[in-house]
């Protein structure tokens, strides 16, 4: 989980030591679009070589933030550093080291794949070979597509390819895997994992708990402008509270009777459904608990809580917080 | 492509990059009907349709004492201009903008401004091509006395191409998206076609509208073209003119240019 060591530290980066300074520090970061607060007051390092997650609900905040740290957005206060240096200062230092790919981003339609990668390759002093980049991401045989003839998921990969072109000690990836089919998907998280274990720092966008859970050695999950929770995926899917049953009972069971089960700390109703979360062996518990009041269960679905969960538990509670593990619709 | 091993230099790749600019630019403009259709194309149907009816017409027109081919070669040059500044730079530029490709070219190490620096220097290629086809054209096929003298020519062409191509980055900084700018861009279009006498040379019309024609973009490049390519000096009010143009038209353009 720690930093896989510095494999290929860059001669341009001045501070070798980077074992114990982190490559990237984001210190209360804000960010306003007028009145909206897009941005506030996020603070977390990023340690050389890990796959850092960033995670949130449409709109929480995820790219502007991402943005303020690869310079194309100039936060209104706060500060980033990129191995000492500054995104808006030292632009042209940075872009040298740092790879982009871009939420949404269009090339122009009769450009080829091509002829996109290797323009970007001599953008670069130490570019990889393009050769072998669109052979990695299974791209070299429409190497002579035009942009407007790629499906969503070619383009999702040329994209991917600008990003890395440049040899980049620092990747930054919007949104990686979407429009991509299942297969291409894990391809492209096997992708990144190579990346990475070149000793590349990765910052991931995303909004597939699968990937995040998969991929990311940490997590920030963003929500309204705010940092809620950064951890380790399992850490923050432990946070989901535990296991969880979802049952039908036989007749109307209300929120009490439930709480007063032993192990029993959330309730949640959807449609007939009830999932209760909890700790212990809760669905025995349950079962039992209902059965001595002559309620009886069906559809009974048992398993432990995962990152899905405290997702939508960490994001929904948020606004207000005194909901006590209760989640109403 | 690069120079591999050697230590950290700061332009250890400033030639490779614009070169490749140029390249896929040249490429993208090729396959973009618009730049050539306009750029070449028209000036070159408009030369050989000028040249035919000056064929079967003969004569002079009014007291000018030059033929109608004669007449037409700035006008059909400056409207190759026009084509190239006015329609595919500005509809390039906008489309750029529009699909993020300005702003995906801003994460690397190269400037923005390379990528602008690409397409003119490719659309000035476009223009040098119009004017060689235009003066062998006419010269060689029609029979046009031309006698272009160098200097005067070689003035005339630069403002001239300076101020239109100003007037196409102002329609690139202002207009905010592509279907805008096609709008735009063609009503622009046509009214320069008209002030650069396409339909109707100042010298046939007189009176205000003549004035009119003389002291706009298009006509007052006309004028200093038509003086040049029979070896003389241009009249300097065109020569003002245009360079009072330039001037304006690159300042709008600088102050206003959004790379987003």
């Amino acid at each position: 989980m720690g930093p896989i060591g510095s494999l290929q530290l860059s001669e341009s980066i001045k501070s070798p030591k980077a074992a114990t300074e982190p490559a990237i520090r984001v210190q209360k970061l804000v960010k306003k679009y007028g009145d909206f607060v897009a941005v506030n007051d996020i603070s977390f390092s990023i340690r050389e070589g890990e796959i850092f997650g960033v995670i949130g609900p449409n709109g929480a905040g995820k790219t502007t933030a991402v943005e303020c740290i690869s310079g194309l957005r100039v936060p209104d206060s706060g500060s980033v550093s990129i191995y000492g240096l500054s995104p808006r200062k030292d632009r042209n230092k940075i872009r040298k080291f740092v790879g982009v790919q871009l939420q949404q981003s269009a090339m122009p339609p009769r450009l080829k794949l091509g002829e996109a990668v290797e323009l970007f390759a001599s953008f670069y002093s130490d570019p990889l070979n393009p050769n072998d980049l669109l052979e990695t991401l299974g791209i070299k045989d429409i190497k002579n597509s035009m942009f407007k003839n790629l499906s969503g998921g070619q383009k999702q990969r040329l994209s991917i390819a600008l990003a890395l072109i440049g040899n980049p000690k620092i990747a930054i990836l919007d949104e990686l895997t979407t429009g991509l089919d299942p297969e291409a998907r894990r391809e492209t998280w096997a992708l990144i994992e190579g990346v990475r274990d070149r000793g590349v720092t990765v910052i991931l966008v995303t909004h597939f708990m699968d990937e995040a859970e998969r991929l990311c050695d940490r997590l920030a999950l963003i929500n309204h402008g705010k940092l809620v929770v950064l951890d380790t995926p399992e850490a923050i899917a432990a946070l989901a509270g535990g296991n969880r049953v979802r049952l039908v009972p036989s007749q109307p069971v209300d929120d009490k009777t439930l709480y007063a089960i032993p192990g029993v700390n959330g309730v949640e109703r959807k449609e007939r459904y009830i999932t209760v979360t909890g700790t212990g062996d809760l669905a025995m518990s349950v079962i039992n608990s209902l059965a001595k009041i002559g309620v009886k269960v069906s559809d009974i679905e048992a398993r432990g809580g995962n990152l899905d969960d405290a997702f939508v538990k960490l994001t929904k509670e948020e606004p207000s917080n005194d909901s006590g593990g209760v989640i109403k619709p | 492509m690069t120079a591999v091993g050697t230590q950290d230099s700061k332009s250890e790749n400033s030639g490779g990059h614009f070169s490749e600019l140029l390249k896929v630019e040249g490429k993208l403009a090729l396959r973009t009907p618009i730049g050539i259709g306009t750029g070449i194309g028209l000036p070159l149907i408009l030369l050989i349709v000028f040249g035919l009816i000056g064929d079967v017409e003969g004569g002079t027109v009014g007291n000018t004492g030059l033929t109608i081919i004669d007449l037409w070669v700035p006008t059909i040059m400056v409207i190759g201009f026009i084509g190239i500044s006015i329609s595919a730079l500005p509809i390039t530029i906008v489309r750029y903008r529009e699909i993020g490709w300005l702003r995906r070219i801003s994460t690397t190490p190269v400037p923005t401004s390379r990528l602008l620096a690409a397409q003119l220097v490719i659309n000035l290629i476009f223009a040098l091509a119009t004017i060689l086809i235009v003066i062998f054209g006419s010269e060689l096929i029609f029979g046009a006395p031309l006698t272009v003298g160098i200097p005067y020519f070689v003035i005339s062409i630069i403002l001239s191409i300076a101020e239109i191509f100003s007037l196409g980055l102002v329609v690139a900084a202002l207009v905010p998206s592509q279907t805008a700018v096609q709008g735009i861009t063609g009503g622009l279009f046509f009214l320069l076609l008209f002030l650069s006498g396409l339909w109707v040379q100042p010298a046939q019309v007189g009176g205000v509208l003549a004035t009119i024609m003389y002291y706009s973009p298009a006509g007052a490049a006309v004028q200093a073209l038509l003086y040049s390519v029979f070896n003389s000096p241009p009249p300097y009010t065109a020569i003002v003119t245009m360079i009072a143009y330039t001037v304006i038209f690159a300042f709008i353009a600088i102050r206003c240019f959004r790379w987003e």
